[in-house]
This record gives structure tokens, C-alpha cells and sequence, in this order.
């Protein structure tokens, strides 16, 4: 049974919040005994809710309030009042993910010491290493029924993967296969299997796939210890006069204020929510932000070096058909700077349904030769090269000067410039890529540059000494001992995989802290 | 889904800066169309017939595919259509719109856009109506972000491109050629 708590109860935890890092810190409290209530800001869908369209789905769970983007990166010229896509809705962007798990290599924990002092970046390496987190990749795979791991077998291999192997394989790439993919190969966990239907990015109907809203809240639920509220949009945090948080003040559908107490509270609204809420939070003692006395809340904001190919065969290939990101090839992720760059980057496969596709292939194109794309729909293959980008105190979340949101509260703007290092490797992945395909006979290649960031990082990050980020190795703030991030606002470096492995593990291993330290009466 | 921008695009007149001045952007051509569109004289209740052929022409250069008929065009018109019969100021802004490309095809070949027969010719309109400054400020960009969106959203035209649409209720691609390509 869900709980029920009093607003007034100051012995929860708040978790603003509810995707890979809310939603799994709820359950990981609860089968502890731990209370919570969880203030989401999007509605409840459920699985029924989700349709196989791409428009329907996009305008259902997007992260639509208003944004800006600035700075350099394609993203602020193509897509300048959309600079992410993100979720908006119970499960968060869990609900969207294309279920790639992979674990950050033991060089991106420490990227300062590895990559050296490289101007224009802001690089520090993590206080935990690859050994400390290892032990929670486990556990977070276990969980999420990782294939390939603990002895979870892999997803079969589909046409667009058939294509991206024989590429890889024809250049002399050696380490390619399906995915480490938090979606069922096998039924497992009350789950079915993936039947191969194509749209995990519109939400799995199936169920296959691993997303909070199906597995970690139910189950955070089902412990009577846990209470989602959705449309709940948190507006700020206080604090009593000794600095400590005291309780979260949000807006329900209807809009009216309500004030949630808390023993703690933890922040996991995605690291442009995340620091814009702290930043709207501000007061005469922390003038500059909650958790702020470092001026690094909201700065080292990565995104991740992004880019597509999509390749034009005179065969079809049917990229549409079959778990959406299945596919990878991993040979260009080691850290090797003789490549002109440092970190790495995967290739992973990213197909498009033809209404998305059509519509973003290039962007405000018109006429004959956009036309002549699309013309060949079925017989391409996409695959998206994501590598790491660096921490620049420059790429950062600020409050808009002037523009508000619909609680009169300033929106948030994403700054970003790309680094030369961030350009040196995405011109290294689009030439592989291009010779990739063309080994196998492709006619024609086409680059997609970014598209609005789902993988935001690193606006709240850990740091060894509290002059350096905002939190601390548990996601504490340096600040405020009973305010937490447990969203990937923590990262130090972006690494050169997708973000929710790390960002589930480190969400069970702050649960196993934050109950200790709750034991123990330091919280 | 257009991720592109859902307001309006500056890049290629580039004659304000992004995000921080869309509002004021918007608010600032906007006043600049309805001041030039008082020269028109708006038909009551929606666009005409000739306008919407017009309309329907454009659609079909701005993202030309031989295999799809006009049926699919005029179709992908309709969201305009409906706008139009409800808003005096898109109706306006359309109907300037394509008074202006006729006003240019005439000065051009002496007839009107729909009636321009070579495909290059009517792209060298569509050219200057995108990227003229005295061009009537958001035409373009009004017909190209809603039409790309309506065109390529009709279910209808998928099967003609190779695309299948919804597959779970059809229990996936698990037995239906996830992995049936063998040509390599």
C-alpha cells in the first residue's frame, strides 16, 4: 500500500524527483524501513498510456517548460528553446531511455590526474574510483537485469545491428555486439522479454525495459514505506538558521502551495532541475544558491560529444524493426590520445521511426536533396557516436534574466561551447563512422549533428575538497549535511557512456549511507 | 517529432540573437506582418481555393517525393487551412504570403507560383521568400514547421517510404523479420 503523509511529518526524506536516481533512492529507502514522499512534477502515466508514436509519445512525457540554450553547440542554433530531451512525468526520463548500460572505465573516474591540465576545461577527478563503485554496478545490474552481465544473456542481433557488425567488423574493429541493455532478453523479474518492437523510445509496452515507473516505485509503494506525489512541482527548498534543509514548498495540478517537511531531502530533478531548483533557493544565508559556497553549482554542465551517421544502402535495412540501441561497438572508447583527443567515444546504434526521422534529418532543410533522403528510408542505418565531453566552468545552468516560468520563477538557460578537444573527437567519430559504412557499400552517408541533450551531467559535481563542486563522495552537499543530489548533477566527468548505470549505483550506494548515517543519528 | 525550434527560427536572416530575444522577436515581426497585412483584404471565414493550391504547391517543392500524390499535400495543408479559418492573423500572414511569391513568379515569368511550370524556377521563389527581408516575416518558416510535421505524420504515406508504424500490437518484430536482412 502507498503511504500517506502528513505534510507536516519531519521525519521523511523528500526526493524531488522520481527517474533512475529518485526513483530508485525511494526503493532502496524503503526496503529499508526508510519513509519518503516523492514530489514528481509529471503526471502518472501508465504502460497502457504508452502508444507506438513517435509525435504522440514526444507531446505526452517531454520536459516542455520553457528552457533556453546559448553558446556554440548546434544544439543552441537548432533547437534553441528545447536544449534537452528529457521526461516529464512518473519514471522520469527512465521512461524514454534506450536502456544502454554500461559501466565508466577506470580512467574516467580520475580525469584530472589522467588528461592533465588542458586549458579551457575545468577537469577534477571523482572522489571514488572504479573499485569503490564497482560492487554497486553490480548491484544496479542485478537490479535492472542488465544482458550480458551476472550471467543475463544477450539480446539477439537485428538488421540494423547485422549492418553496424559487418561494418565494424570489415574495418577491423573487434569489440562489437548487442548492448549491455537494461531490457529483458528473457523473461525476468514479473517482466516479459523484448519482442524486438522498435519503440523503447516511446516507452516500452512490453514492460521489457528497465524504467522506474514499473519496477522501483511499485515496489517502493508496495512497503507501505513511500508516497509519490505527481504534479507536484517543487519551487524551492528551506532552511532553518543553522543552515539545515527543513522541507521542500511546491505547486500541486491545481497550483496551489503546499509546504513538505523533511528530515532530508534529496534532489534528483535532472542537472538542469537540479541546480536551477538550488539556484531558486537562494537566501540571506546562501545568497548565491543552496549548497553554492564553492560557485560550481550549476557549472561543468556536460552533455556528452554527440553526433549521428546515417547511411544510405541500395539494400534494405529496415532500421525501424527491433530494441532500438542494441548495437555496439566499443574499440574507439579506450583513452588513447594519439587520436588527437582525449576520453573516448562508443558507436551505438540509433534508428529513427520515418515521422522523426523526416522531420530532423536536417535540420531546416528543404528541396530535392533532403527529399532524396528520406526517399531512401529503408534502406539506411544510424548509428550514434557519444563519447565524453569536459567539465568547463563556462557550460553552465543559470537562471534566465528576465524570462519566468509559470510560478513566476526565472526559467533556466544551458550554456554550452563545444571544447576543441569535444570537436577533435567528433571529427575523428564521423570520419569512422563514414568509413565504417562505406567498407560495407554505403552510397551516401549523412551527419546529424546533436540533437537536444538526453544525457545531462555534472552541474552539482562531487568533489574531494568543497572548494572544488557542491557534493561530496556520498552526493552530500558540502554545505548542508541533510541535502543529497542523487541525479547525475553528481558526475565529475561526463565518461564516454550513457549516464543511468552510474546514476542508478550511486543512488543505491547514497541509500546505504544515508541509512547508516540516519542509525547513527548524523542525519 | 520536430525537435527543432517550436517558436521560430533566426539562423539564416540572423537579424536578432537567439533564445534570450525570441519573445521580444516574435512579438516585434508579428507587429511588422499585421501592419503590411492591412494592405490585404482578408476574405472572411479562411483562405481560398486558389490560396490553398498555392499552398499546396509550396508543401510539395519544400519536400518534393514523386511517389506521394497531392492528395497527401493538400492533407498536410490542412492544419494552415484550419488555423486560418480561425485566426485573422495567420490567415493573414498566409494570404501575404503567397500574394507575395505570385507578385515575384509574375515579375519573374508573368504567372502566378502554382502556374510557374520549371521546379528551379519555383525554387528560386521559395529562395527568396525564406531569406528576403522584405519578404512577409514568418511565412516561411509558419508553412515549413507545420507542414513538415503534418506531411510526414500521416500514416498513410509510411508503407510508401517502408516504414510499418505501430508494431506492438502486432506482438513486435520478434516473428515478423527483426533479423531477416541477408544481403550482406
Amino acid at each position: 500500500m502507498p503511504a500517506k503523509f502528513d505534510l507536516n511529518d519531519s521525519s521523511v526524506v523528500v526526493i524531488i524527483g522520481s527517474g533512475a536516481g529518485g526513483g530508485t533512492l525511494a526503493n532502496e529507502l524503503a526496503q529499508k524501513g526508510i519513509s519518503s514522499v516523492v514530489l514528481e512534477a509529471g503526471k502518472r502515466l501508465e504502460i497502457t498510456d504508452f502508444q507506438n508514436d513517435e509525435d504522440a509519445m514526444f507531446g505526452l512525457f517531454t520536459w516542455l517548460d520553457p528552457r533556453t540554450a546559448s553558446g556554440s553547440w548546434y544544439v543552441a542554433q537548432t533547437s534553441p528553446d528545447l536544449p534537452a530531451w528529457i521526461c516529464k512525468l512518473v519514471g522520469g526520463t527512465t521512461v524514454h531511455w534506450g536502456a544502454c548500460a554500461l559501466r565508466f572505465q577506470e580512467h574516467e573516474f580520475k580525469t584530472q590526474t589522467r588528461y592533465g591540465s588542458l586549458t579551457g576545461a575545468n577537469l577534477l577527478d571523482w572522489p571514488l574510483d572504479l573499485k569503490e563503485i564497482e560492487p554497486y554496478y553490480d548491484r544496479a545490474e542485478l537490479k535492472m537485469g542488465v544482458t550480458g552481465t551476472h550471467g543475463i544473456p544477450r539480446l539477439p542481433v537485428s538488421n540494423h545491428g547485422k549492418v553496424l557488425f559487418a561494418g565494424a567488423k570489415k574495418v577491423g574493429y573487434t569489440q562489437f555486439m548487442t548492448t549491455n541493455m537494461a531490457i529483458n532478453s528473457v523473461p525476468r523479474d514479473g517482466r516479459a522479454s523484448c519482442q524486438q518492437a522498435g519503440f523503447c523510445i516511446q516507452g516500452c509496452t512490453f514492460a521489457a525495459k528497465w524504467s522506474t515507473l514499473y519496477t522501483e516505485i511499485p515496489r517502493a509503494e508496495a512497503t507501505g514505506k513511500t508516497e509519490v506525489r505527481p504534479e507536484s512541482q517543487v519551487l524551492h527548498i528551506e532552511h532553518d538558521n543553522s543552515g539545515k534543509v527543513t522541507g521542500a514548498v511546491y505547486a500541486d495540478r491545481t497550483g496551489a502551495i503546499h509546504r513538505q517537511k523533511a528530515r532530508v531531502i534529496a534532489v534528483a530533478g535532472n542537472a538542469i532541475e537540479t541546480p536551477r531548483l538550488l539556484l531558486n533557493s537562494s537566501s540571506s544565508m546562501f545568497p548565491g544558491g543552496l549548497a553554492n559556497s564553492s560557485g560550481q553549482l550549476g557549472k561543468n554542465y556536460m552533455r556528452h560529444m554527440t553526433s549521428t551517421v546515417f547511411a544510405i544502402f541500395d539494400k534494405p535495412v529496415h532500421m525501424y524493426r527491433g530494441t532500438a540501441q542494441s548495437g555496439i561497438v566499443m574499440d574507439e572508447a579506450r583513452f588513447d590520445t594519439r587520436r588527437g583527443f582525449v576520453g573516448g567515444y562508443q558507436m551505438e546504434l540509433l534508428p529513427q521511426g520515418l515521422p522523426s526521422f523526416s522531420q530532423n534529418i536536417v535540420p531546416n532543410a528543404w528541396g530535392r536533396d533532403r527529399a532524396s533522403i528520406i526517399d531512401n528510408y529503408v534502406n539506411i542505418a544510424g548509428v550514434w557516436l557519444i563519447g565524453e565531453d569536459l567539465a568547463r566552468d563556462t557550460n553552465r545552468v543559470t537562471l534566465h534574466p528576465s524570462r519566468k516560468d509559470q510560478y513566476g520563477l526565472p526559467i533556466p538557460n544551458v550554456h554550452s561551447d563545444d571544447h576543441p578537444n569535444d570537436l577533435a573527437m567528433q571529427r575523428h567519430a564521423l570520419g569512422q563512422a563514414d568509413a565504417l559504412y562505406q567498407s560495407i557499400g554505403a552510397k551516401r552517408t549523412v551527419h546529424r549533428l546533436p540533437f537536444p541533450s538526453t544525457h545531462n551531467m555534472g552541474t552539482a559535481r562531487m568533489s574531494q575538497n568543497p572548494r572544488d563542486g557542491v557534493v561530496n563522495r556520498w552526493g552530500q552537499a558540502h554545505d548542508i549535511k541533510n541535502l543529497f543530489v542523487s541525479d547525475g548533477s553528481q558526475f565529475t566527468s561526463s565518461g564516454g557512456e550513457n549516464p543511468t548505470l552510474t546514476i542508478v549505483a550511486l543512488a543505491i550506494r547514497q541509500a546505504d549511507y544515508i541509512a547508516d548515517q540516519m542509525s547513527h543519528a548524523a542525519l | 517529432m520536430k525537435l527543432g525550434s517550436r517558436t521560430r527560427r533566426f539562423s539564416r536572416r540572423g537579424f536578432l540573437a537567439r533564445g534570450a530575444a525570441a519573445v521580444a522577436a516574435v512579438t516585434a515581426s508579428g507587429g511588422r506582418v499585421v501592419a503590411e497585412a492591412q494592405h490585404v483584404a482578408a476574405a472572411p471565414g479562411g483562405l481560398q481555393s486558389e490560396e490553398v493550391h498555392t499552398l499546396v504547391k509550396f508543401t510539395r517543392d519544400l519536400f518534393p517525393h514523386d511517389r506521394l500524390d497531392d492528395s497527401f499535400y493538400q492533407r498536410a495543408v490542412k492544419p494552415l487551412e484550419e488555423e486560418a479559418a480561425k485566426d485573422g492573423a495567420t490567415r493573414q500572414l498566409l494570404m501575404l504570403g503567397v500574394s507575395r511569391l505570385n507578385e515575384w513568379a509574375h515579375q519573374a515569368v508573368g504567372k502566378t507560383y502554382a502556374e510557374v511550370e520549371q521546379e528551379e524556377k519555383r525554387v528560386a521563389l521559395i529562395q527568396r521568400i525564406e531569406t528576403d527581408p522584405s519578404a512577409p516575416g514568418d511565412f516561411f518558416h509558419k508553412v515549413y514547421s507545420t507542414t513538415i510535421v503534418s506531411l510526414y505524420n500521416q500514416p498513410e504515406i509510411w508503407p510508401k517510404f517502408g516504414y510499418e508504424g505501430p508494431s506492438s500490437a502486432k506482438g513486435g518484430y520478434l516473428d515478423r523479420g527483426f533479423n531477416d536482412l541477408n544481403w550482406l
